[in-house]
């Protein structure tokens, strides 16, 4: 389980970092495009805003695998360490079926609904960008399935450590 | 939970909700509240709208979703929004193929010419058109001075709606069509990264451009419908009374919306005048004519050729 | 039970709950929410647009400016600019009491100014000065609660990812006009910092004002943060002249700061890779929460919570000062628990409007919401700058806290005074045009 974590881990974070570099690439080419070429590109935007959208749904994976989305423990650190395990995974189990309801099954349906309709300026449909939805459940569930086990198996604390946490 | 329109034969109010991009005072917003009102009375209290403004339940396209899963019952979007489902929608947006406002409603809500166009979405893509309101005509306007014929448009950049259409459109008419988010505009024309846009006289005067870009010229080039539509099974829960009351009256708002969106594009003329602005004419036809191609490309199928033939009959 | 109430009654009672087991703050939204969707439109429709919300809500080209400006401040943080930045702080006001504490506030102010987070300022900013701080006899719980409290300066001064975010909740106000329109309450803000700490160190004689720096050496001191200092003229500059939208801009801003990076030779290629995850990680939590929070403002819109909420608030009341003290006072009370994202999200569709029919601009609006959060953020419990600032100056949160207090206080009046006179606000924009 450990080893798939890993893998699926590094897999995700290259992803991040090309579509986090593609991205600066878009938005350059778009300015270069228009003040300098005097051709203004008409795709750009919209590949950005889609490269964005599956960059950020990625990207919250990979921080609940790393367990660095923001969370208030300040009540659950001062309860008894078992008490702390089964409050947190309760609160795991709130993630698990948002991920699993809303994420996957939810966005399966709407991008079934959109499967077929074309995007104005994209040569693929608007159901398979919404696919970024589904697929981030899919990936979120996975992580928070893996820590829901660990943590009520005490093979790790039930709060996050503070400096796991992302800065907002 | 809220009434979704699904019991047929209920004997209370069902209220269907209705989204909207503009604010509550935009003359489509005004038309659905008068819609409301008369349908209530008419089906004696079985069906009213109420109308959900400034895109409080998301942006058109948006809401087209939330009609096409049933979350929504009714919203008033774009054309364009609709070619996604049905390339062939296209021709009712193109450049130059309606004479007047007029025209284009009568056109747009004749059964006889759009009948089969509309009814295409219904199975597959749970998207009924009830009918077309007027969404303004847009006219060229920029910094520098009146624009009369495709030689005074070159070189110029005008920002235009994401598409490859209207960037294609644009580069006919003699300018350089530039995509650009609605909100960037004025700064962008501020700065000279855009030398104009093309747009409604509402939009021309509420947005403040005309402080910016003062030369508002009469191209006359596009009329995009703006269209009301239903989740299928809203109407499916209609009793065939109802249905034709529904009909009867969008037909009379369809035409007290084209009376008072005139009134506010006067109202929205003496506000750009005073701001500055000056309305030119434009030879109508050099644009035309240069936007041919475009029209030639466009038009290329039995089904829109069809349409095409019929609107131009219509004039 | 009217629809309103019971969904009303579910969000609330839902985010407590999630919240206090410690659920992440986007669950805690999200859940509830998502629930209340399916009590609306049933469990398909419902369960549909909820995925739906969350993908639109954040499909907008605006939101791209969020990872772009975090990514710079990642490469800044990396980069030397903080250093540079502080060097020359320090030589501006080396010579009033308690130097080093003023050095770091005004430190804060123009970091605040080429990066989009109070939260990177704070660290950035209390990294550095902190060991210094502590080496020379300052009260360490005081030298922290002061770049605590002067950190959130930068959320107004532009660029400003929290602006940038109210500017999207708000239905598209212009990003241009709020930029400029934070930067007289930013640096207000600041110097409001800066006179607390002076009246500390006139009962602190001990900590001496500095020598001042020889001109020769000052000079040097900003030839070096010139540089960095000119990002403001290039990013903001060219958003406000129009050269390229906020969102080009922060791609410049990124482009910018590596450049300044390899210059400095403070960051080598194959560091890029672990900036941008890091960036990647902390723009995703932000943007996965604006995503989740527009199933809240949606279910809000679809069930008319905001007209309840108006009416139960406000209803008894046509004074527009009463009106706009209530929703002071909200903001404030929300602040504690939420951070400052998602008060903006829930609160702006519910406030602006009624604000706006009392004749408020919307700009000075963004700008009272954004001031009034700015405190939430050193407000424990919820209060990401609090803790970073004292973690990184090594003491504890209880003492900060204390020594935060009368920052808070004054801010507060200052809150009052932005609130009441738009002109501090407005000014600006108006002067170049934006409104
Ligand atoms: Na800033
Ligand atoms: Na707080």
């Amino acid at each position: 389980m450990t080893k798939l974590k890993q893998a699926v881990d590094s897999v995700l974070r290259a992803l991040c970092i090309v579509l986090f570099a593609i991205l600066v690439l878009l938005v350059c080419w778009q300015i270069f495009t228009r003040l300098v070429l005097n051709d203004p590109s008409v795709w750009s935007e919209e590949a950005s805003r889609y490269t964005f959208i599956w960059l950020s749904l990625i990207g919250i994976s990979v921080a609940t695998g790393e367990r660095a989305d923001v969370a208030i423990d300040l009540l659950v650190k001062k309860l008894p360490v078992a008490a702390q395990r089964w409050v947190t995974a309760v609160a795991y189990l709130s993630a698990i079926s948002f991920a699993t309801v809303f994420m996957v099954y939810g966005g399966y349906l709407n991008a079934k609904l959109s499967w077929n309709q074309a995007n104005p300026v994209l040569p693929v449909t608007q159901g398979v960008l919404y696919l970024a939805v589904p697929v981030a459940g899919v990936l979120l569930t996975f992580y928070l399935c893996y820590h829901f086990v660990r943590i009520v198996l005490a093979k790790e604390d039930a709060t996050a450590p503070e400096e796991m946490q992302v800065e907002l | 939970g809220s009434g979704g329109g699904n019991d047929a034969g209920q004997q209370s109010a069902t209220v269907l909700k209705v989204a909207f991009n503009q604010n509550a005072t935009h003359p489509q917003a005004v038309a659905i509240t008068e819609l409301s009102e008369k349908l209530k009375e008419a089906t004696d209290g079985a069906y009213e709208l109420e109308l959900f403004p400034d895109e409080q339940l998301g942006s058109q396209a948006e809401t087209l979703e939330l009609v096409q899963s049933g979350a929504v019952d009714m919203a008033i979007v774009a054309g364009p929004l609709l070619e996604a489902f049905n390339p062939d929608f296209s021709v009712l947006n193109l450049p130059y193929i309606y004479d007047s406002p007029e025209h284009q409603m009568s056109v747009l809500n004749d059964p006889e010419i759009t009948g089969d166009l509309y009814d295409s979405l219904t199975e597959s893509e749970q998207i009924s058109v009830i009918g077309a309101y007027h969404g303004g005509v847009r006219n060229v306007y920029t910094t520098d001075g009146p624009v009369e014929t495709p030689a005074d448009l070159a070189g110029q950049k005008i920002r235009v709606i994401s598409s490859d259409t209207n960037v294609s459109m644009v580069g006919l008419m003699g300018g350089v069509g530039t995509p650009m988010p609605q909100g960037d505009v004025y700064t962008a024309i501020q700065s000279g990264v855009l030398n104009g846009a093309e747009n409604n006289e509402l939009i021309f005067a509420d947005l403040g451009h005309s402080e910016i870009a003062a030369f508002y010229s009469y191209t006359k080039h596009l009329m995009i419908p703006d269209y009301l539509v239903a989740n299928p099974a809203v109407l499916e829960a209609f009793s065939e009374d109802q249905r034709a009351d529904l009909e009867s009256l969008f037909t009379e708002s369809v035409d007290s919306e084209l009376a008072s969106f005139d009134a506010k594009v006067t109202e929205a003329k003496k506000k750009a005048e005073d701001s500055g602005a000056t309305f030119h004419e434009a030879d109508v036809d050099a644009f035309r004519e240069a936007v041919a191609p475009l029209l030639e490309e466009k038009i290329s199928n039995d089904v829109t050729t069809a349409i095409f033939d019929k609107i131009e009959a219509a004039r | 039970m009217t629809d309103a109430l019971t969904v009303a009654t579910m969000l609330i009672g839902g985010m407590v709950i999630l919240l206090a087991i410690g659920a992440p703050i986007s669950i805690s939204v999200a859940l509830p929410s998502a629930i209340s969707m399916v009590y609306v439109l049933g469990f398909e429709d419902g369960a549909l647009a909820s995925a739906q919300r969350m993908f639109n809500g954040v499909n907008s080209f605006a939101l791209l400016a969020i990872p772009f400006f975090i990514l710079a401040g990642v490469i800044m943080n990396n980069g030397g600019i903080a250093i540079r930045l502080i060097n020359l702080a320090k030589v501006l006001v080396g010579r009033t009491p308690a130097p080093l504490v003023q050095t770091g506030v005004l430190a804060s102010m123009l970091f605040g100014a080429v990066s989009g987070s109070a939260v990177a300022t704070a660290a950035a900013v209390g990294s550095t000065t902190a060991p210094i701080q502590a080496k020379q006899g300052y009260d360490p719980a005081f030298s922290a609660a002061a770049n605590v409290a002067a950190a959130p300066s930068g959320l107004l001064i532009p660029p400003s990812n929290t602006l940038i975010i109210y500017a999207l909740a708000s239905g598209g106000t212009s990003v241009g006009a709020l930029f400029l329109a934070g930067y007289v309450p930013g640096i207000l803000w600041g110097l409001t910092c800066m006179t607390v700490v002076y009246f500390y160190a006139r009962r602190h004689p001990e900590l001496k004002a500095e020598r001042w720096t020889r001109p020769r050496e000052a000079l040097i001191i900003f030839l070096q943060a010139l540089p960095a200092l000119s990002l403001i003229v290039v990013v903001i500059g060219g958003i406000v002249s129009g050269f390229f939208t906020p969102t080009e801009g922060s791609a410049v801003a990124v482009v910018y700061a590596l450049l300044l990076s390899f210059i400095y030779r403070s960051i080598k290629v194959k560091d890029l890779p672990g900036i941008l995850m890091n960036a990647a990680r902390t723009s995703s939590v932000v943007i996965f929460l604006i995503g989740v929070s527009t199933i809240m403002s949606f279910v809000m819109s679809f069930t008319r919570i905001p007209a309840l909420l108006a009416d139960s608030l406000f209803g008894w009341t046509d004074s527009k000062v009463v009106v706009l003290l209530i929703m002071m006072i909200v903001l404030l009370i929300i602040g504690i628990p939420l951070d400052a994202t998602p008060a903006i999200l829930i609160f702006t569709p519910i406030f602006l409007p009624i604000a706006v029919s009392y004749g408020v601009d919307p700009v000075h609006f963004g700008i009272m919401m954004v001031f009034n959060l700015s405190i939430a953020v050193i407000s424990p419990p919820s209060a990401p700058v609090l803790f970073v600032g004292a973690q990184v100056a090594n003491v504890d949160i209880a003492p900060v806290v204390a020594k935060l207090l009368p920052f808070m206080g004054v801010l507060v009046i200052l809150l009052l005074i932005i609130t009441f006179v738009p002109e501090l606000s407005l000014w600006l924009p108006r002067l170049l045009g934006f409104l």
